[in-house]
């Protein structure tokens, strides 16, 4: 993607964020050994589209070797965020810290063009104010059940780009037909765990049967819930897109909501919102009001698969009788280290078959909007993904963040496939 | 630094024309990441870097370089540690990690068939579930390139007991630097004519680029132990390697830590959960059928116990033993907690000078106020000490320099080699005169001018500058020698 950057790509102001994250840089030792689990490093082969390149590239502009321009923002741009990198390297380079400095640098030195513009207006103005984000997911339901976008999608009027867009919404909508949305909700106990539950930007407006899921279950299994009035949109988006003062204002909103409750966890079914959470200590670190406050909060966050089988919590009342591959989110696997959690959940599902996937800890492509920003290398990557759930026999796919959902779910859609993609928690409200 | 390049318009737009905008990097920016590979000591910016799809796209492109007289050198996934795929005289850099395709796997030959880009391990993961590893195992496995392997006749833990590349290589498809695709060797065990695949493997892409390998594939043990020895002196470690050795016992990989590595290892996310007490630890792993494994092993515990070991123990199961060489395998990067760059040096040594060439590699590193790490393969006396620093110090790069350069003395003089799997690449080729006299080296030039006459593919590698010609005054391997076409030497 074409990014039109400022003429006064000054190196001595865009080395400042980069500066402060020196040590992170100098941490790659540059043995390689990350080459093999980046996904767009794979599909193109090109050593500045892999992390050891991005990290060296960022090493340069910190070094004044390198300006901030379009070269730099094409590679950094490219990267999904998956942190897959982390997960194998030795020396322990923090990527996703460096990614978030680079992605900064990048949105303060750029003007951006048209569709830079948007994103940034949307984030900015919609993601920060309850009010009209609400708004704007509920003209997105509004189309998704009406059939329009059905419509739409099967016409074959618009462009692969647009019927990616299409399929991302209706892939939204409730998987599993359950009649548990009228199951009464069990008592709650007095010395029961408070639980305080994030209800997200995106899962709150087209994944809220997967939110009143998570309540359900916590509710069965003897937690109670308290109300955090107040909490916003967690912020992932905006640190992940370079706006980090709007992402550090959304964090302490935050902080003063979940601080005025009395809850004892802040559980999460959105591996992204939960990685985000986890890192506000990072993100608010020279904030000398909000540091100490972030790092307690972040303490309190807890994945709801994590925190599930932390109570040792057994989904294993009904039967669910399906072929399910799980897919593990990279904000899930990478950035949280929560690989077990999930699925051992998921085994303790009765009648159920979890059937291996082959690539499950490898990104889907999805990362945020990267799947609309640049669609011929997230297509390729999904493309990979979903021969490999086809290869499975699955007939369901489970993962448990929503865009990893949507995107799975779209990618499918679009190979003309009828396989369905839920949460993990929704099969085991179905089974609790 | 080194005099830049540029490549001429006329040369690009054909590249493009053949491979694809996008697989052609011609902007300053985009060369700067191809400057060096695993070992950051040197650097060198390409003039360009040209990604083919297939080893027909790599051929057509040899052939355009080569009809314009441009030198070009291959890439894998830049893991080596000697310097080999960098770009000298301008070299256009032929990166192949896309063709990582499996094509064939044949269980009942015992042999697959893959693409050059193909990563070490995926190998071995696609041919576990039939039963089968591909057995060499460089450190670096779970990244490195199988055209990689094939140049550097890469070793690893368990080549002790199964062998180098060289054991598992079968045949290859090669661009010659002429730009012709043939093929060298075959499925069989032996084939008419010349050795050529065994001159072929190991030449550190200065005969050509592989582009298909058939590969040797390999029974997985029905058995493995695998120990674990903690020596409070890094002596009685090296006896124990040696004892081991002469009693006949051939493990399936005998592997060496100091101190340093274990410190460093155990604070990075692969900790094996290794004691960082003690001087020395040994990774003693055994394999084959079930029946008799337990003696063998019981062996090799004696002898560890007889020299000091403080404690041995035994891998209890499968995620023990992954974790162990998990850690082990991870150990170079684990390092970069200790400085910003590391010399990975590499050298060969008679197993039972282990001990006295292991304290004089202490004295040499202490002498220039370096921090040496050692891990190392001691069952083949194959060395590697890894020295810490800081690469923006000049100072120190000269430092490291110069005890790389005892160090390879060193080993040399007790009647070793100065490397064991990493290849000689640019950084070793000083050392080359240490083991070999110039007529050793003129025979090794006159093979290479069998396969690469004009000295453009991978210039200026494995062997060093020579006799000076007399009308040019360069060495007479040197390229710009070979542009100036002149014979005769003084």
């Amino acid at each position: 993607m074409a990014s039109a950057i400022g003429e006064s790509a000054n190196i001595e102001h865009l080395a400042t964020l980069l500066d402060r994250n020196r040590e992170g840089i100098y941490t790659c030792v540059h043995c390689g050994l990350c080459l093999p689990a980046c996904p767009t490093y794979r599909q193109l082969g090109d050593e500045n589209d892999s992390p050891r390149g991005r990290v060296y590239l960022m090493r340069a502009v910190s070094e004044s070797r390198l300006a901030i321009d379009s070269v730099f923002a094409e590679h950094i741009d490219s990267c999904l965020g998956c942190r897959a990198c982390e997960t194998v390297c030795p020396s322990g380079v923090p990527y996703g810290e460096l990614l978030e400095a680079a992605r900064a640098e990048l949105a303060s030195t750029r003007s951006g063009g048209v569709e830079q513009k948007l994103l940034r207006f949307v984030l900015n103005r919609f993601f920060t104010r309850r009010a009209l984000l609400g708004v704007l997911m509920w003209i997105a339901r509004t189309f998704r059940e009406s059939g329009l976008a059905q419509l739409a999608f099967d016409s074959k009027l618009l462009g692969n780009r647009g019927r990616l867009a299409l399929a991302l919404l209706l892939s939204s909508r409730p998987a599993l037909t359950s009649n548990a949305e009228n199951r009464a909700a069990g008592p709650s106990v007095s010395t029961s765990p408070k639980v305080a539950i994030l209800r997200g930007c995106v899962m709150e407006g087209l994944f809220s049967h997967v939110n009143r899921a998570t309540e359900r279950v916590l509710r069965k299994s003897g937690c109670e819930l308290v109300e955090a009035n107040g909490q916003v949109c967690c912020g992932a988006l905006h640190a992940h897109a370079g706006e980090l003062e709007t992402a550090k204002e959304l964090a302490r909103k935050n902080i003063d909501a979940f601080r005025a409750t009395t809850c004892d966890t802040i559980v999460i079914n959105s591996a992204g919102c939960g990685a985000a959470m986890k890192e506000y200590k990072h993100l608010l670190a020279d904030d000398p009001e909000y540091a100490a406050r972030a790092a307690d909060l972040s303490k309190k966050v807890k994945d709801i698969s994590e925190f599930l089988i932390g109570i040792g919590a057994k989904p294993s009342e009904a039967i669910v009788a399906r072929r399910v591959a799980y897919d593990a989110p990279c904000h899930l696997i990478h950035a949280q280290k929560i690989a077990s959690a999930p699925v051992d959940l998921l085994r303790s599902i009765r009648g159920l078959e979890l059937t291996p996937l082959i690539g499950s800890e490898t990104c889907c492509g999805g990362a945020g909007i990267y799947n609309l920003q640049q669609y011929e290398l997230s297509a390729k990557i999904a493309s990979d993904k979903v021969d490999n759930i086809l290869a499975s026999g699955a007939d369901m796919v489970v993962t448990g963040n929503p865009g990893c959902i949507m995107q799975i779910g779209a990618s499918l859609l679009m190979r003309g496939e009828s396989i369905r993609v839920a949460h993990p928690i929704e099969l085991i409200d179905s089974a609790i | 630094m080194a005099k830049s390049y540029t490549l001429p318009d006329a040369v690009a737009d054909r590249l493009v024309s053949i491979l694809g905008k996008r697989f052609v990097l011609t902007h300053p920016d985009e060369l700067l990441v191809y400057e060096s590979d695993a070992l950051t000591l040197h650097k060198h910016l390409p003039p360009a870097v040209i990604i083919p799809g297939s080893a027909e796209e790599a051929a057509a492109a040899v052939k355009v370089l080569a009809e314009a007289k441009i030198p070009f050198a291959p890439r894998g996934a830049g893991t080596g540690l000697s310097g080999g795929s960098l770009s000298l005289h301008g070299a256009v850099i032929i990166e192949l990690a896309r063709l990582n395709r499996i094509l064939k796997i044949d269980y009942e030959n015992r042999l697959a068939v893959v693409e050059a880009g193909v990563i070490n391990v995926h190998l071995s993961e696609a041919t576990a579930p039939g039963g089968f590893h591909y057995a060499p195992d460089p450190s670096s496995q779970m990244a490195c390139t199988i055209g990689g392997n094939v140049a550097e006749n890469s070793g690893g833990p368990h080549c002790l007991k199964y062998g180098m590349t060289t054991n598992h290589v079968l045949g290859v498809e090669v661009v010659l630097p002429n730009g012709d695709l043939i093929n060298i060797g075959g499925g069989g065990v032996d084939v008419p004519g010349y050795d050529l695949l065994g001159v072929y493997v190991g030449s550190e892409g200065t005969f050509g680029i592989t582009t298909k390998a058939t590969l040797r594939l390999t029974r997985l043990p029905e058995a493995v132990k695998t120990l674990l020895a903690e020596f409070m002196s890094v002596t009685d470690a090296s006896r124990s390697v040696s004892e081991i050795i002469a009693a006949g016992i051939l493990p399936a990989a005998l592997e060496m830590l100091d101190q340093e590595t274990i410190k460093a290892v155990e604070e990075s996310i692969f900790a094996g959960g290794f004691p960082i007490d003690v001087a020395a630890l040994l990774i003693i792993e055994v394999d084959g059928l079930r029946a008799g494994l337990e003696r063998t092993a019981a062996a090799a515990v004696d002898i560890c116990l007889r020299n000091n070991a403080r404690a041995v123990r035994v891998a209890a199961d499968e995620a023990e033993r992954q974790r162990l060489w998990g850690a082990r395998k991870r150990a170079f990067g684990a390092m970069g907690r200790i400085k910003t760059d590391l010399m990975v040096q590499d050298a060969v040594i008679p197993r039972s000078r282990l001990p006295e060439v292991l304290d004089e590699i202490y004295a040499i590193a202490k002498r220039y106020g370096l921090k040496v790490a050692n891990v190392f393969h001691a069952g083949d006396g194959n060395l590697h000490p890894n020295i810490s620093f800081d690469g923006r110090d000049p100072d120190q790069v000269a430092r490291v320099d110069a005890a790389s350069k005892d160090i390879m003395s060193l080993c040399v003089s007790v009647g070793g080699s100065i490397t064991g799997e990493h290849g000689v690449g640019m950084d070793k080729i000083d050392f080359m005169r240490m083991i070999f006299s110039d007529a050793d080296m003129e025979r090794m030039l006159a093979v290479r001018d069998a396969f690469n006459p004009e000295g453009l593919c991978n210039p200026s590698k494995v062997i060093p500058a020579m006799k000076t010609c007399r009308y040019c005054g360069f060495g007479i391997e040197d390229l710009r020698h070979k542009r100036a076409v002149h014979q005769e030497i003084s």
